[in-house]
């Protein structure tokens, strides 16, 4: 019998190509600007828009490794707790005399050092899920912020840290362009390296990859490093727009960083959905918040806007099914 | 036209890219065991799924005892005397065996729905005692062998009042005992009154129950026969639509020097003291029970799991693997037993699942290369014939001989000398069966060394070159090719258990 042959080219396909989440993200995102900027005559402006970043770019940086995590079919709810504790660490100790860069230095590794701890225990507690590793260690990194500063503000910091959180080049916000520098590291990473291939690969089936010979080990504790390495960067720039940090700081941010990857089209079950999704959710968010914000509707409205449209990025796919499973009926009975 | 209790005509069924079945035919006769028989992707899940209510046929006509029927759901089939055992026993390991029989329709009281569990545990020991099971109804379903759970997936049907039962290939996890067992029960429901459809890929299944057997191939109808009627050779033609000149293909190939030695390896309650070793150009066959600790032997090798005493060399040199990475490394490769959990990335397309172990040497430096990735798929895909149209596809849209192809593939990318198969042909139909067989064989000629784990005695004898039976998690016994015999490695694999056996047989 001749076998025919296999055919190795991909054919591009436009009909799956536009058929896909992120589409229907930038969609949205249009969609939301007209009706902010029927909404508000000040929304349409590009200088303030640019400005608008600043305010919410600075979660953004654990939006990028989160995704590795969920992609991982993991999650990691300590990152909020990381940024409060590296941004305490380094406040504390700028001002017991430490020179700003060294602290700076002091807060990444603070960070990492978190990272690191959660992805060791997960490791090694095989029958522990990362929802409990991270909670306890939520609960745990948060608490030694408290210790260290009770509950007092700790700044004072040299007059040039805040060019990190103010500043602009160019007529650019710095903190967007080291956002863009950042997201296409990871986008790199994820999409066009052998690293990337592997934490899909871990995120579909754990278990085949195992047996490929994947280190799935050292691939997690490294994800979960990384996770802890951008709350760090977080909390340098969050530090920096407040001028002063608490114990409190960043909280809730664990979930706004969540909801961005899941809306952004990252399955939770995990192996599925791309980097670009979550960075246009993170704009997406960002200036729906913003131009509601000038319209000056609550905050609490604005959550449940976010929250209808997480059931809506989730639904999506199995409403696809269920159209189909409809039509069927329809037609047999 | 009531000859027949269950009537199939023309039914077609479309998926999208594929025809799944097309006008296909089917009948059966009352208190007959009719064997079902074709490749994987033939067509035979879906027409069960039809029969089931799972799937609704596209076109084609359901008749019961002469009436036309439409098979709506799941719960349509139940209340028309229809049950299924799949393949993969489908229970709830957690529950108890009573539960799962029962689950999805409970005995209640009428009125408080207060479920009565004394009834319902009463009637399971009935069920499972015309079964001839002498296990507890109480018992967790998770506790009990394979067989024993295929039994209570039996019991199930019984207790909905099955007049159908369709079995889907129920002895593929099963050993000769174990099946001596269930071919005992099917004949007993067959005498009862029941009809059953008996699908498997085992001659000996067929031969041993059917009556009559239907060939589907290719998603198409081929034809009816009395078992009787048809010989060995012309069911082959039938279901593969091409003559298989040797159903081992097994060809000489020079045995070298020693590759692979393993001395006195041991882990508390998996294996003991096991030692062999493996030549280039050698077939070891490791058989035996399953549950004998073979699987686990062969992942100690290969770093899956630890062992803790005792010690692996290659081509002479004691190493210590610690990790699958290792293994791949100093040139051992293994096939998992479960291709769907442990082999493949179903989600993915067959080229991705190809290049996964290699994917570092394929890049530049940790960058992806497509050009080379692609290039190494297709020449693996076409090298083990996996029939696809593009490397693109994806690996769950594939039947399972050709799954099982894509993940021997996988073994082909990295740079091996010695091969551990685990059950390479388990649940794979004949064609794939015979291709995989002829890869194997081509391997050892080209130097490598294979260790085939299998419990299928005809596979062993036909294509191993030494035969290292094991027991308990010990080998009892090693055969050369000249002197093995069946009668032997049977009582290697069971000496010690041989009494318990019988009289778990009567």
């Amino acid at each position: 019998m001749k076998e025919k042959n296999i055919i190795a080219k991909k054919e591009f396909n436009l009909k799956s190509f536009f058929f896909q989440w992120e589409w229907m993200l930038v969609l949205l995102f249009v969609v939301i600007n007209i009706i902010n900027t029927f909404l508000s005559p000040y929304y349409l402006d590009p200088k303030k828009l640019l400005d608008a970043t600043m305010t919410f770019l600075d979660k953004a940086f654990i939006v990028l490794p989160m995704v590795f995590v969920i992609i991982l079919a993991d999650i990691d709810i300590s990152v909020a707790s990381t940024v409060a504790l590296s941004a305490v660490v380094m406040a504390v100790s700028y001002n017991l005399g430490v020179p700003m860069a060294l602290a700076i230095i002091i807060c990444l590794l603070v960070g990492t050092l978190c990272g690191f701890l959660n992805g060791l225990l997960i490791v090694k507690f095989k029958e522990l899920s990362a929802v409990i590793v991270t909670l306890s260690t939520m609960i745990i990194y948060r608490g030694i912020a408290y210790i260290i500063l009770e509950d007092q503000a700790s700044g004072k910091f040299p007059a040039w840290y805040k060019f990190l959180g103010w500043g602009y080049v160019g007529g650019i916000p710095f903190i967007l362009i080291v956002f863009a520098v950042f997201a296409v590291v990871f986008g790199l990473l994820l999409h066009k390296t052998t690293f990337g291939r592997r934490v899909y690969a871990m995120g579909n089936n754990i278990t085949a990859s195992r047996f490929s010979g994947i280190q799935v080990d050292k691939i997690k504790v490294i994800v979960f490093t990384l996770t802890g390495f951008m709350s760090a960067v977080t909390a340098l720039f969050l530090t920096s727009r407040m001028g002063s940090t608490r114990p409190n700081v960043a909280s809730g941010y664990e979930l706004d960083v969540i909801a961005m990857v899941v809306l952004g089209g990252i399955s939770s079950t995990g192996g599925k959905g791309k980097l670009t999704g979550a960075i246009i959710s993170i704009f997406l968010i960002g200036f729906l918040r913003y131009g509601l914000g000038l319209k000056n509707v609550p905050a609490q409205a604005l959550l449940i806007i976010i929250g209808l449209l997480l059931i809506f990025a989730v639904m999506i796919p199995n409403l696809k099914f269920n159209f189909k499973k409809w039509g069927k009926v329809q037609k047999t009975s | 036209m009531a000859d027949f209790v269950l009537e199939l005509k023309g039914i077609t069924k479309v998926f999208p890219g594929v025809k799944a079945l097309d006008n296909v035919h089917f009948q059966l006769e009352q208190g007959e065991i009719h064997a079902l028989m074709g490749e994987n992707g033939a067509g035979k899940s879906t027409f069960i799924k039809i029969i089931t209510g799972v799937y609704q046929p596209d076109e084609g006509e359901l008749y019961l005892n002469g009436h036309r029927i439409e098979i709506r759901n799941p719960k349509d089939a139940q209340k028309l005397g229809i049950a299924a055992i799949y393949q993969h026993v489908t229970c709830y390991p957690d529950l108890s065996v009573t539960e799962n029989i029962f689950i999805g329709h409970e005995k209640v009281q009428k009125g408080t729905n207060r479920i009565l569990w004394k009834e319902m545990h009463e009637e399971a020991k009935k069920l499972l005692d015309q079964l001839g099971a002498n296990f507890d109804p109480k018992v967790q379903m998770g506790a009990l062998s394979v067989a024993q759970q295929q039994i209570v997936e039996i019991a199930k049907a019984l207790s909905t009042n099955a007049k159908i039962i369709i079995m889907d290939e129920p002895t593929a996890a099963l050993t000769k005992r174990e099946s001596e067992e269930l071919y005992r029960i099917t004949e007993q429901l067959r005498d009862n009154g029941a009809s059953i459809i008996f699908i498997s890929h085992r001659f000996e299944d067929m031969y041993r129950l059917a009556g009559r057997v239907t060939v589907f191939r290719d998603s198409k109808y081929i034809g009816t026969w009395g078992v009787n009627e048809i010989s060995n050779d012309d069911l082959i033609v039938a279901m593969v639509g091409r003559e298989i000149t040797q159903l081992f293909p097994k060809k000489k190939a020079d045995i070298g020097e020693e590759l692979l030695r393993v001395e006195g390896l041991g882990k508390t309650g998996y294996f003991e003291d096991i030692s062999f070793t493996l030549r280039k150009g050698e077939i070891l066959g490791l058989t035996g029970l399953v549950g004998a600790g073979r699987t686990e032997v062969c992942q100690a090798i290969f770093g899956i799991l630890d062992y803790e005493r005792g010690s692996v060399h290659l081509e002479g040199r004691k190493v210590e693997i610690d990790h699958p990475q290792t293994a791949m490394k100093l040139g051992i490769g293994y096939l998992p037993e479960d291709r769907q959990k442990q082999g493949l990335v179903l989600n993915w397309e067959i080229g991705r699942n190809i290049t996964l172990p290699v994917i570092e040497k394929l890049s530049n430096n940790g960058w992806l290369n497509d050009g080379k990735e692609s290039e190494m798929a297709k020449n693996l895909s076409e090298k083990v014939q996996v029939k696809a149209n593009s490397i693109f596809d994806h690996a769950s849209l594939l039947s399972g001989g050709n799954q099982q192809k894509v993940v021997v593939a996988k073994l082909l990318t990295a740079d091996l000398k010695v091969m551990i198969l685990d059950e390479p042909t388990k649940g794979v139909d004949v064609g794939a069966k015979s291709a995989i067989h002829e890869i194997m064989s081509d391997l050892a000629c080209q130097g490598y060394g294979v260790i085939m784990i299998s419990s299928e005695m005809p596979e062993v004898l036909g294509m191993c070159d030494r035969i290292a039976v094991m027991r308990e998690g010990r080998i009892t016994a090693t055969f050369e090719r000249s002197t093995a015999t069946q009668e032997a490695i049977l009582e290697a694999a069971m000496m010690r258990g041989h009494a318990e056996a019988e009289r778990a047989a009567i």
